[in-house]
C-alpha cells in the first residue's frame, strides 16, 4: 500500500498528463454526438450568448451589399409574380368550367422561419453554423436551412432558444443533388479545400451536361425541397470506377458572409421519412 | 486570493473569446489559421508544478473546444503541448544551467531563445491539432500547407502580443 501511494506521488505528473488524455479522447471519438454538441458545442447557452453579443457587433458589416442582392431578387420575384398572375388568369377561365378544387394544404407543403447566422465558420473540416432561433420557434432536427442565394446545411442539434446546423461546408454531410432539367442525381460533398467549392459525386455517365450548367437540390431526402439552388458545375472528371462522374460545383451560396437564413419546414416530412423506413424493413 | 493568479485568468478567459470571435474567422489564403490562444500556455511560469499546467492546458483548450465545436480537440492538443513544454525548453538551453527566467518571454529569454522556444511549440500544436482534425478526412499535401501556414500566422501573431506586452510589464 505504502509501495502504491510512493508510486503515485513520484509519477504524479505521468498520471494526470495520461488521465487529460484519456478524457479528451473521449470527448473526441465519443459515439454519442447529440449529448457532445449539446454541452461541448455552441448550442450550450453561455456560448451562444457570448457569440450573438459579437454578432450584434459584426452583423451590420455587409448589410449593403445583402441590401442591394435583396433588392435585386425582389425584382426578380416581382417580375415572376407578375408572369404567374398572367398564366393564372388565363387558366382561372378554364377552371371556372371546370370543378375541381385543389386544397390549399397541398400547396402549402412548406412554411419558413428567419434566422440570424450568430457564428459560422469555414476553416475546420468539419464546420458548423450556430442560429438564433430555437425549440420555442418551432425549429426541429433535420430542417432544411437556405438563404437567398441557395442552401445553406441542416439543422442538426436545437435547444430552447438555439440551434446548430451542419453547413454544407462539412465532410460529413450528404445532399442530394441533380443537374437542373434531368432528374438523375449524385450526391453533394465536401473535399475541405474551398469554401466556394463542393463535389458533385456518383453523377451517371448518361447525363448531358456542360460546365456552367445549374445544379439543384433533387428533393429526395424529405429535407430540401426540390429545386433549391446549389451552384454550378464548374469541371468534371471521371471517378475512379469510370462509371460515373464527380463534379466540382461552384456554390452559390457565399459561406463567408451568412447573414439572415431561412429555416425551411417541411409538413410532410415526418410521413415521408415514415413511409421510406416502413419500406425498408 | 493571489492577484497575479486572478490576473492570469482573466486573461486566459480573454484570449478564448478572442480566438472563439476573431482569430477563429481569419482563414488566410484557405490554408493559415492563427490559434493565438496557446500563448497562455506559452507564458505560465516555469515554476509552476506539472499537474497544475496540465490542468489549466486541459481546460483552456476544452474552453476554445466549446466554442468552435470540436470537443476534445483542442483539449488533446494543449495537454500534450503542456506535457511538451520542458522539454522543449531543455533543447535550447545548455545543460545543468538554471531557467533564465520565471515566466518565458522575449524580455526575460532574449529574442533568439524565445523565437526558437515559441516557434517549436506553435510547430508542434500546429502538428498536433491539424493531424487529429485529418482523423476525419486524410489529405496530406493539404494538411502540410496548413501546418506550415498555421504555424508562421500563429507565431507572428504571438511574437507581437509578446513584444506588446514587454513595455506595459517595464512600468508595473
Amino acid at each position: 500500500m505504502r509501495n502504491l501511494i510512493d508510486f503515485l506521488i513520484k509519477h504524479h505528473a505521468w498520471i494526470f498528463f495520461i488521465l487529460y488524455v484519456v478524457l479528451s479522447c473521449i470527448l473526441l471519438f465519443s459515439s454519442n454526438p447529440y449529448q457532445r454538441s449539446v454541452f461541448f458545442g455552441s448550442s450550450n447557452r453561455v456560448v451562444a450568448k457570448v457569440y450573438e453579443v459579437a454578432d450584434g457587433v459584426s452583423g451590420y458589416f455587409g448589410l449593403r451589399k445583402a441590401n442591394e442582392e435583396l433588392l435585386m431578387q425582389n425584382g426578380e420575384l416581382a417580375m415572376e409574380n407578375m408572369q404567374l398572375r398572367r398564366q393564372l388568369q388565363r387558366y382561372s377561365y378554364a377552371a371556372a368550367t371546370d370543378s375541381i378544387a385543389m386544397s390549399d394544404a397541398m400547396l402549402q407543403q412548406y412554411d419558413f422561419v428567419l434566422a440570424r447566422v450568430i457564428n459560422n465558420s469555414v476553416s475546420h473540416l468539419e464546420n458548423y453554423i450556430t442560429l438564433d432561433k430555437g425549440s420555442a420557434d418551432g425549429i426541429t432536427p433535420e430542417m432544411a436551412v437556405v438563404d437567398h442565394r441557395g442552401i445553406v446545411g441542416i439543422v442538426n442539434v436545437v435547444n430552447e432558444h438555439n440551434s446548430v446546423a451542419i453547413s454544407v461546408l462539412n465532410a460529413k454531410l450528404h445532399v442530394s443533388c441533380k443537374v437542373k432539367g434531368t432528374d438523375c442525381f449524385g450526391s453533394l460533398t465536401w473535399d475541405g479545400r474551398s469554401a466556394a467549392y463542393a463535389v458533385l459525386e456518383e453523377m451517371p455517365r448518361h447525363v448531358d451536361f456542360v460546365p456552367g450548367d445549374t445544379i439543384v437540390t433533387s428533393g429526395f431526402s424529405a429535407v430540401f425541397p426540390d429545386g433549391i439552388m446549389v451552384g454550378t458545375i464548374h469541371d468534371y472528371a471521371k471517378q475512379k470506377d469510370d462509371n460515373f462522374y464527380a463534379m466540382q460545383v461552384k456554390l452559390s451560396t457565399d459561406f463567408t458572409q451568412l447573414g439572415v437564413v431561412r429555416i425551411i419546414r417541411n409538413h410532410t416530412q415526418d410521413q415521408q421519412q415514415l413511409l421510406e423506413k416502413e419500406a425498408r424493413q | 486570493m493571489n492577484i497575479t493568479l486572478l490576473r492570469e485568468m482573466g486573461l486566459a478567459l480573454l484570449f478564448v473569446l478572442l480566438q472563439a470571435i476573431v482569430f477563429n474567422q481569419i482563414n488566410l489564403f484557405g490554408i493559415a489559421v492563427p490559434m493565438v490562444f496557446i500563448y497562455i500556455i506559452f507564458r505560465m511560469p516555469l515554476s509552476m508544478p506539472t499537474a497544475w499546467l496540465l490542468t489549466a492546458s486541459f481546460f483552456l483548450g476544452l474552453a476554445v473546444d466549446i466554442f468552435s465545436n470540436t470537443p476534445g480537440m483542442n483539449a488533446l492538443a494543449c495537454t500534450i503541448l503542456a506535457f511538451m513544454r520542458r522539454f522543449v525548453l531543455s533543447l535550447y538551453l545548455p545543460h545543468g544551467s538554471d531557467y533564465v527566467a520565471e515566466t518565458p518571454s522575449i524580455r526575460g529569454f532574449g529574442l533568439w531563445l524565445y523565437v526558437r522556444y515559441s516557434l517549436t511549440l506553435t510547430f508542434i500544436y500546429c502538428v498536433l491539432l491539424l493531424a487529429i482534425e485529418s482523423l476525419s478526412l486524410l489529405d496530406f499535401p493539404y494538411m502540410l500547407m496548413r501546418i506550415v501556414g498555421s504555424t508562421l500566422l500563429t507565431f507572428l501573431f504571438i511574437l507581437c502580443i509578446d513584444s506588446l506586452s514587454q513595455g506595459r510589464e517595464k512600468r508595473l
